[in-house]
């Protein structure tokens, strides 16, 4: 929208010709600038430059839509909000499930089941709509080369025995699942940008990152002079490019993240403890494995405050008593904080106290 | 009449050629007529008959202005402010300490900001009041509707819409408790489809978009003249990156500042701004700070901010003409934004020290 033409707002031929001798060709360009230079850059009268003022903006602004129209929209399509993760007590919370149009973070210590989460939630977007699904591709980008496809039919098998009877369902759920491996943050970048073009030719209806963390860490190393403004910067370009995906298209992103123990010297920064789910971290971190007693540190998500910001929903995974593990849902619009209890099967992630998803 | 061709909002090439040419007074130029100003300068008729309508145009507000006339002037005395002020509408925010501290809740023709940490509870807030603003005079709102631009993605129409039932199911409740026939009458217009449609809504993806909506914006409130409230929701979010001249910044925001408060004067509507919470790293801590920096500071009249306190939500009025620095506890319920339930805590007025360098006000009472 920014990098729009002149020329495309409808501004007289010459004008557009006189501010391109002053390197002004864009909306941008154009909008930045005060009115006193606008004045001297046009050669036009006062009232004349706020008159092009509106018609540059109309053509950038976004067009204006109620929350009524929002709401019946939605409501025609109603499948199409959420996407179910078939953990029935987290979907209730959530009131539907993962949603659609926004990014979820999913973040924990590691070995907690992230990816096992990812890999559970692109069979479940490759499901048709009767039975819960988006039926549509998945695409989805993996930095630690966790993913695997072995683990992938293996749930799918033991999940949905009645739906996957047949060799023939799996190799079609499995050839809509698109793997992509970037290893740096610019690649990264890179691929998120192609995805618009990607998304519309292979009608992809999930968008997998496992992990933004990982590749972030390993390049921005924020003891350093100026790499946390970098990083900020590379992740809220992320962010911003995800978003306008997710609801362009409508479609749920799923983001991974990771823990930090921020060590000190004795003094817990205060300023890292942005939400309660953080504090219930200080209090439960001892079921981590190989975390022995807490030391001076606190434990929060990893990549900073700007990317909390950007995240709609965050849900955070954590160690109880082994084997069950627990799942917070820390931020989200709809939802209060919620706990739930989980374990790691053969089919995937089960909360306890419900039953084995039921076979259909 | 006197006043100088220069100050005259002229295009600069006309100007130049004035000075040259030997203009001085406006009122030389009116004298001299569009012929004889096209002959003198070089320039065509049409163009000679447009500057001078513009200048004609200049000096009649100018007069009006140096006779005391109404409209275009902002001259008034402390009493009828005093007046204006008390006749007022607030917007109420459904937590009565929260409106408490505000003096009455969110006031019209003013900026607030609400500044806070991931998930604390700002958008929330927004909505509330976008639901709020909707309330008809006869339950002491101020009956107006809202524009909601958001920059971040995080309105949820769903959550929006749970928000005004709650709102309604109250108004319903004190309609059948005190059974006047105003309170009836106000309740068939105010219902969910009323609300919703009131809200209007705008996703700005960058700060182009966001400068040129706010651009657009009085000629939009002329058009729906009942907006009482905007919002905007994220002011941060896309002024945080890509951004390498942070003059070009500072420069973008104070102008956005300066357009968002002749708004809310014009058109007599409260801003209702939300900012995120970067770290500072000083020598021996870091702190949680507004971000934007210090010069944004200065914009918004009146400055909350949310934050945490083991597992309780807290506001603190940190900038305010009118009302005394003090934190109160909020909570959010299915319902929307509301008051913690009593008894649980005794208000805590002391200095939560967000700012080391202001005094901390001593209580006298208590």
């Amino acid at each position: 929208m920014a990098a729009k033409k002149l020329r495309r707002a409808k501004l007289p031929q010459e004008l557009c010709e006189r501010l391109s001798r002053y390197q002004i060709t864009t909306c941008q360009d154009f909008l930045c600038l005060s009115l006193l230079e606008l004045m001297k850059v046009t050669g036009q009268s006062y009232r004349n430059v706020q008159k092009l003022l509106c018609q540059v903006s109309l053509a950038c602004a976004p067009k204006m839509q109620t929350a009524y129209e929002m709401k019946v929209r939605r409501s025609v399509n109603p499948s199409s909000a959420f996407l179910s993760t078939t953990l029935h007590s987290l979907d209730e919370v959530l009131h539907g499930g993962v949603p659609c149009g926004s990014l979820t973070e999913i973040t924990s210590p590691p070995g907690c089941g992230k990816t096992q989460f990812c890999i559970l939630m692109s069979v479940l977007a490759t499901l048709p709509v009767s039975m819960g699904g988006l039926d549509g591709a998945v695409v989805y980008i993996d930095t630690e080369s966790a993913f695997s496809a072995e683990r992938l039919v293996e749930i799918a098998g033991n999940r949905f025995p009645a739906y996957f009877d047949s060799d023939e369902k799996l190799f079609c759920m499995t050839r809509s699942i698109h793997l992509y491996r970037e290893l740096t943050c610019d690649s990264v970048l890179k691929r998120i940008k192609s995805l618009e073009e990607e998304i519309i030719s292979k009608k992809v209806k999930l968008i997998i990152i496992d992990s933004v963390a990982s590749v972030v860490r390993k390049e921005f190393d924020t003891q350093l002079q100026g790499n946390l403004a970098e990083r900020s910067n590379f992740l809220a370009r992320g962010a911003s490019l995800l978003k306008y995906l997710a609801e362009e298209f409508s479609i749920p992103v799923i983001l991974t993240n990771q823990i930090t123990t921020s060590l000190s010297n004795g003094l817990a920064i205060p300023a890292d403890l942005v939400s309660p789910a953080d504090d219930l971290f200080l209090s439960e971190v001892s079921g981590a494995p190989g975390s022995g007693k807490k030391e001076s540190g606190c434990v929060t998500a990893a990549l900073g405050n700007t990317w909390s910001h950007s995240v709609n929903t965050r849900l955070i995974l954590q160690y109880h008593d082994l084997p069950t593990r627990q799942i917070l849902v820390a931020k989200s619009p709809v939802a209060p904080f919620s706990v739930f209890f989980y374990t790691i099967e053969k089919s995937g992630l089960v909360l306890q106290g419900s039953e084995i998803y039921p076979a259909l | 009449m006197q006043r100088a061709v220069g100050s005259l909002p002229l295009g600069p090439a006309l100007r130049a050629r004035l000075a040259a040419a030997g203009f001085q007074t406006a009122q030389e130029l009116l004298d001299t007529g569009p012929c004889g100003l096209s002959r003198e300068i070089g320039i065509s008729k049409e163009e000679a008959l447009e500057a001078l309508q513009v200048v004609r145009q200049e000096c009649s507000g100018d007069a009006a202005k140096t006779a005391g006339g109404a409209g275009t002037t902002r001259k008034c005395t402390a009493l009828e402010l005093l007046e204006e002020e008390q006749a007022q509408g607030f917007i109420i925010t459904f937590c009565s300490a929260l409106d408490n501290i505000l003096g009455g809740g969110v006031q019209l023709t003013k900026i607030t900001e609400v500044c806070g940490a991931p998930g604390v509870g700002k958008t929330q807030l927004c909505m509330q009041l976008a639901v709020d603003v909707q309330i008809p005079e006869c339950f002491g709102g101020v009956c107006g509707e809202a524009v909601f631009i958001d920059t971040e993605g995080s309105f949820m129409v769903d959550r929006a819409a749970d928000i005004a039932a709650a709102c309604v199911q109250h108004c319903r409740l004190i309609a059948e408790a005190h059974q006047e026939e105003d309170h009836q009458k106000a309740l068939e217009t105010f219902s969910l489809e009323s609300i919703l449609s009131h809200i209007y809504y705008f996703r700005c993806r960058d700060y182009i978009e966001l400068l040129a909506q706010v651009y657009l914006l009085p000629d939009f409130l002329s058009e729906h003249s009942k907006v009482r409230l905007v919002v905007i929701d994220g002011i941060a979010f896309p002024f945080r990156h890509d951004f390498e001249d942070l003059s070009l910044r500072t420069r973008l925001l104070n102008g956005l500042a300066q357009q968002l408060i002749i708004i809310a004067n014009d058109h007599k509507s409260a801003v209702v701004l939300t900012n995120q919470m970067t770290t500072r790293i000083g020598q021996s801590q870091s702190t949680l700070v507004p971000a934007l920096g210090e010069s944004w500071g200065h914009a918004a009249t009146v400055r909350l901010i949310f934050h945490w306190d083991k597992s309780q939500r807290l506001a603190t009025l940190y900038k305010s003409p009118s009302q005394k620095e003090s934190t109160i506890p909020y909570t959010i319920t299915p319902h929307g934004f509301r008051d913690v339930q009593p008894p649980a805590v005794t208000q805590n007025t002391e200095s939560t020290e967000m700012n080391p360098r202001k005094r901390p006000r001593r209580e006298e009472e208590k």
